[in-house]
């Protein structure tokens, strides 16, 4: 409930927010080793709902207020957060698989009309993120698919199982094992389709045939190590004239490469014979021994490897030059920077200090228990530090928002549903830019290096999101804001197409009649947006705008009113940014 | 050497902070920046660059194949079961026969680039090109006694050489970037030189200016925001301000100038662009396939058509079409690929031809990476070297630019026309830097300049390959 109290008071409850923000900082400060003892402490301050929204707009797929009210009633800054986490982590998954797998049964023509199903995997996608009740692990999957990418759009368009069951694994192991989920992404038969290592067949010479490099390569440039020797806090590390140093060269991926041969679609006759079914699009991939190279295999050299290469092994044993394999990468020191950054960077901020990175892959390389590559410890050292809740730089803080993200945020802020209950949005990148698992190559919608020119690359510094926030892109879902908020709402307003829930059964709306309550008290209305999609926290320029918007629709049109500020707050930087 | 871009960038920057102006919008005021350093006259012609990006890494090695009997005996031996069928292959003969006399051809899929070729003579090859920081042998390769570009055989590395030039420099400038900052605001006023169809890239960020981005059919504009009622004027304008606001963040500072540079530019160029668009005129007849890159290159003719309405003189586009990773099936889907290609390029020029433009607008073609002789059983890895297609009226066509090896595993320079370094990987024996230069220098960049656009052409004696006029 919102109260209109509050309304006229937005400054004062600004300040009350950062005088809170000011105490829990100064609370949590290093220990000062030689001054006078120290007065009593101040009780600990509580959550602030600009400091909820700030963290649940890290933590799920957008801040609503319920959640934030949730957040704060769990204590105070030092513990609510934990407690939100340690709640997250015990959430049941939200799985895919079982909801594509219904659909497929009330298909016609199933087999003719496979690829429709991708439609109801984005569908379910969006059922998950927008209503889910682990929304955490959701947000972590959806940093993971953004790592670990496979795309519909590939051969894998006609095998939906395989995608959705590979989003499910993503979610099953948000949580979990590193390790495991290194493990588990190499042998889905999705990432087998999609980087060719299902199929990879062992050498031969007669006809020159050597084994695919694809996997070799991708699984260690882009999933787990990356190209260059990094320091523990990310940052590259060089040598002595200053340059960077290669992790590894081509004949460590030709060793790789080899040790990816043999595997195909599991339940086979034969290596030759193994097609795709609906039953092994969701198993693991086989390994068919006779097509997987017996030989010596190199693998990464670094200081601590257990060994560094695989010896001949006869007869061939494909799982167990696979174990030898994955854990000579997963033991590689690169692993804890290169994935607890790219976290960071997905979850809080583009630019997190290489002091961040350092806590967080600490934390990555062991858990407080000896355990390495504990990812629930890991996310919770991503939410909980210092600088995730309280950035020391105003400039840097935060991140821009993944489009979908902005969309999904809208909608779970305004309780967006559609008739049938679908969220039948069946091209979310033509709308934003971006869908999931939807990338157009291995390298996703967007590189963690992308920096944009001008004033980000000047500071050498990165934005990734910017990189699919072109004016083509930002353009077009403007426009889809603009639609929601003018015309698929629960008052439209007049001059849109006359498209009522009944007929249009999968047209997703937004409830406005809090805001409807309040069309004709201007203040009031952006007050409670702002509420909803800010925190709280709007810029004088953007409140002045939506006002003014507000009071130039006709008093009788209270719909317009309302669409006008909720499209100016939807579409606004400030909505963009995260903070 | 291209630091010098940056200190200098730094320098402007300073003055600009000194002067008291705001870094409101993420960037330097254009004009600020070209008076600094702009030292060309406003051109009195038109021309422009088209970059057609094949994405994954076209494996051109089977785009253009040897024919005569030794060579492509090589050539099969090689490929085995992915070797191009020599009876198919469409014939083309070089005005200038290749050194060691054979004779090569088109795969089978592209017969619009063998007429462009053996006819118009309005396309050329440069064979057995790629980034490289210097010339290298296989003995400097494998002794590494030569700078190599970083991460060789990766993906979006070797996209960036090709779009940045950079070698081992940290450069977040691309080629295309760098021609608008050197001539700076000398291209017309409407758009910025730089306008992609196919989403940002390295190859078109410059120091001053980035790329103006539109979509396949050209940009789309704000709904809502183009009316002349009361309202809409009002919504716009309070939409504007919000958008020209000044931020505190980095991330909505960026965001606010994409949609002042869309507020600013969607309405302007799309008014152009429905001039010549049904139910006016059209300007040309050539139907374009259907296919994303027929719809892009259809786009940039059209911009082309209007180039005197956006007072554009100089102008570089860039378009794209992926797919060409071919680690699998790649008997396949090559030939559907490479017949695309063939198609659109050869629409592209014919509508060029009809608008009369064809000797002011140059396509050219540019990759991941060629890609290995070997195979993998059904599909090829990634290599290095590799072959470019360049269609327009000002090209000297009909002509092999660079050298074209014999597709031999274990080729060496001296018996072959190139190195293999394993795998059937060629070293370049023409240089990235050494194509764009060329192109550069054709679109109006002065000599003097050529090495701010391609840092490495000083480390190769021939700084104009020739396939220009």
């Amino acid at each position: 409930m919102g109260s209109l109290l509050l309304g006229s008071r937005p400054r004062l409850a600004l300040v009350m927010a950062a005088g809170l923000l000011a105490t829990a900082c100064g609370g949590s400060g290093s220990p000062g080793g030689d001054n006078p003892p120290p007065p009593p402490p101040p009780p600990p301050a509580g959550v602030s709902k600009t400091e909820a929204f700030a963290f649940l707009n890290q933590a799920t797929f957008g801040a609503t207020e319920a959640e934030a009210q949730r957040l704060q009633s769990l204590g105070d800054a030092s513990n609510a957060y934990a407690r939100w986490i340690d709640a997250q982590l015990q959430q049941p998954v939200s799985l895919q698989l079982p909801h594509v797998q219904a659909v497929y049964a009330t298909l016609p023509q199933p087999v003719q009309n496979i690829g429709r199903l991708n439609n109801d995997r984005v569908d379910i996608w969006f059922r998950n993120v927008v209503n889910g009740p682990d929304q955490l692990r959701q947000r972590v999957a959806f940093a993971l698919s953004e790592i670990m990418v496979v795309s519909q759009q590939s051969a894998l368009q006609n095998t939906p199982y395989a995608l959705a069951d590979y989003y499910d694994l993503l979610a099953r192991d948000a949580f979990g094992d590193f390790r495991q989920l290194m493990e588990d992404v190499t042998l889905h038969p999705a990432m087998g389709v999609y980087l060719s290592m299902l199929g990879n067949q062992k050498p031969d010479a007669a006809r020159n045939i050597r084994p695919d490099e694809n996997y070799a390569r991708e699984l260690m440039q882009l999933f787990t190590i990356g190209l260059v020797q990094l320091n523990l806090d990310g940052t590259p590390a060089t040598d002595s004239e200053g340059q960077t140093v290669p992790v590894y060269d081509q004949s460590v991926i030709e060793g790789f490469a080899h040790v990816y041969t043999g595997w195909n679609w599991a339940g086979a006759a034969s290596f030759g014979q193994a097609r795709p079914s609906l039953q092994n699009q969701v198993q693991p991939m086989q390994a068919y021994a006779v097509q997987h190279d017996p030989g010596a295999k190199k693998l990464l050299s670094y200081a601590g490897a257990a060994l560094v290469g695989i010896p001949a092994r006869n007869p061939a044993d494909p799982a167990r030059d696979l174990d030898d394999a994955l854990d000579n990468i997963f033991h590689h020191p690169n692993v804890a920077p290169f994935i607890s950054k790219q976290l960071i960077q997905r979850l809080v901020t583009s630019n997190p200090s290489p002091a961040y990175v350092q806590r967080v892959a600490q934390v990555f390389n062991n858990d407080g228990t000896g355990r390495r590559g504990n990812l629930a410890a890991v996310v919770r050292a991503v939410l909980l530090d210092a600088q995730a809740r309280s950035a020391p730089d105003a400039t840097t803080a935060g991140k821009l928002k993944e489009p979908l993200l902005r969309v999904t945020q809208l909608w779970r802020a305004y309780g967006a549903r559609s008739q049938s209950g679908r969220y039948n949005v069946q091209s979310p990148a033509a709308v934003a830019g971006q869908g999931p698992l939807q990338a157009p190559s291995v390298f996703n919608f967007f590189s963690p290096f992308y920096a944009p020119p001008g004033e980000v690359a000047d500071r050498d510094l990165v934005a990734p999101e910017m990189q699919i926030t072109t004016e083509y892109l930002a353009t077009l879902l403007t426009n889809y804001f603009f639609v929601q908020t003018f015309c698929y709402t629960s008052a439209p307003v007049t001059g849109c197409p006359a498209v009522r829930p009944e007929v249009r059964p999968d047209l997703v709306f937004i409830d406005v009649s809090a805001e409807m309550a309040l069309a004709n008290d201007p203040a009031a209305l952006v007050t409670r947006i702002a509420g909803k999609l800010l925190g709280g926290e709007i810029s004088g320029t953007l409140a002045a705008q939506a006002r003014a918007a507000i009071e130039r629709a006709p008093a009788s049109l209270g719909g317009l009113k309302v669409a006008e500020a909720l499209y100016l707050i939807a579409s606004s930087p400030e909505f963009a940014a995260q903070r | 050497m291209n630091r010098k871009l940056f200190v200098k960038r730094r320098q402007l920057l300073k003055l600009a902070a000194a002067g008291g102006m705001a870094y409101a919008f993420g960037r330097l005021p254009d004009a600020v920046y070209a008076q600094a350093v702009n030292a060309y006259a406003r051109f009195a012609d038109y021309k422009a660059l088209v970059c057609v990006f094949l994405f994954g890494g076209n494996d051109s090695w089977n785009m253009v194949v040897p024919r005569s009997a030794a060579e492509y005996q090589a050539y099969q031996l090689a490929r085995q079961n992915l070797a191009v069928d020599q009876a198919s292959l469409l014939p083309i003969t070089p005005v200038a026969p290749l050194p060691n006399g054979a004779a090569i051809g088109l795969h089978p899929s592209m017969p619009e680039i063998a007429t462009l070729f053996e006819q118009d003579a309005a396309c050329a090859l440069i064979a057995n090109v790629g980034p490289l920081i210097t010339s290298t042998s296989l003995a400097q390769y494998q002794a590494r006694s030569v700078p190599l570009p970083p991460q060789l055989f990766s993906h979006n590395d070797q996209q960036d050489q090709w779009h940045s030039l950079r070698g081992l420099a940290q450069a977040n400038t691309g080629w295309a970037g760098r021609i608008s900052d050197a001539l700076g605001t000398q291209t017309g006023p409407a758009i910025p030189l730089n306008v992609s169809l196919s989403g940002q890239t390295l190859f078109q960020a410059g120091e001053s200016a980035g790329s103006y981005v539109i979509g396949p059919t050209g940009p789309v504009e704000f709904f809502g925001l183009d009316g002349t009622d009361a309202l809409s004027v009002a919504r716009k304008s309070g939409f504007e301000a919000v958008a020209r606001a000044a931020y505190g963040t980095l991330y909505e500072r960026a965001y606010a100038g994409v949609q002042q540079r869309a507020l600013d530019s969607a309405q302007a160029v799309n008014a152009a662009l429905a001039t010549v668009r049904v139910p006016n005129p059209v300007p040309f007849a050539t139907p374009f396939p259907p296919s994303p890159l027929g719809t892009q290159l259809k786009t940039v003719a059209e911009m082309i058509a209007v180039r005197g309405t956006l007072q554009a003189s100089r102008q570089i586009f860039f378009v794209a079409t992926g797919g060409f990773d071919s680690h699998d099936d790649q008997a396949q889907d090559q030939p559907g690929l490479l017949a695309n290609v063939s198609a659109c390029l050869d629409a592209f020029y014919r509508a060029t031809v009809e608008m009369g433009i064809a000797q002011d607008v140059t396509a050219f073609t540019q990759s991941d990476f060629g890609r290995t002789l070997t195979s993998n059983g059904d599909g090829t890895d990634h290599a290095w070297g590799g072959v470019q297609l360049v269609v327009g009226g000002a090209v000297h066509g009909k002509s092999v630019y660079g050298s074209y090896p014999v597709l031999r595993l274990g080729a060496t320079l001296a018996a072959d026309g190139a190195d293999d370094v394993g795998g059937g990987r060629f070293i370049p024996t023409t240089s990235s830097d050494q194509y764009a230069a060329t192109l550069a220098r054709w679109f109006g960049v002065l000599d003097a300049d050529l090495a701010r656009i391609a840092p490495g052409i000083d480390n190769f004696t021939q700084r104009d390959l020739g396939f220009m006029s």
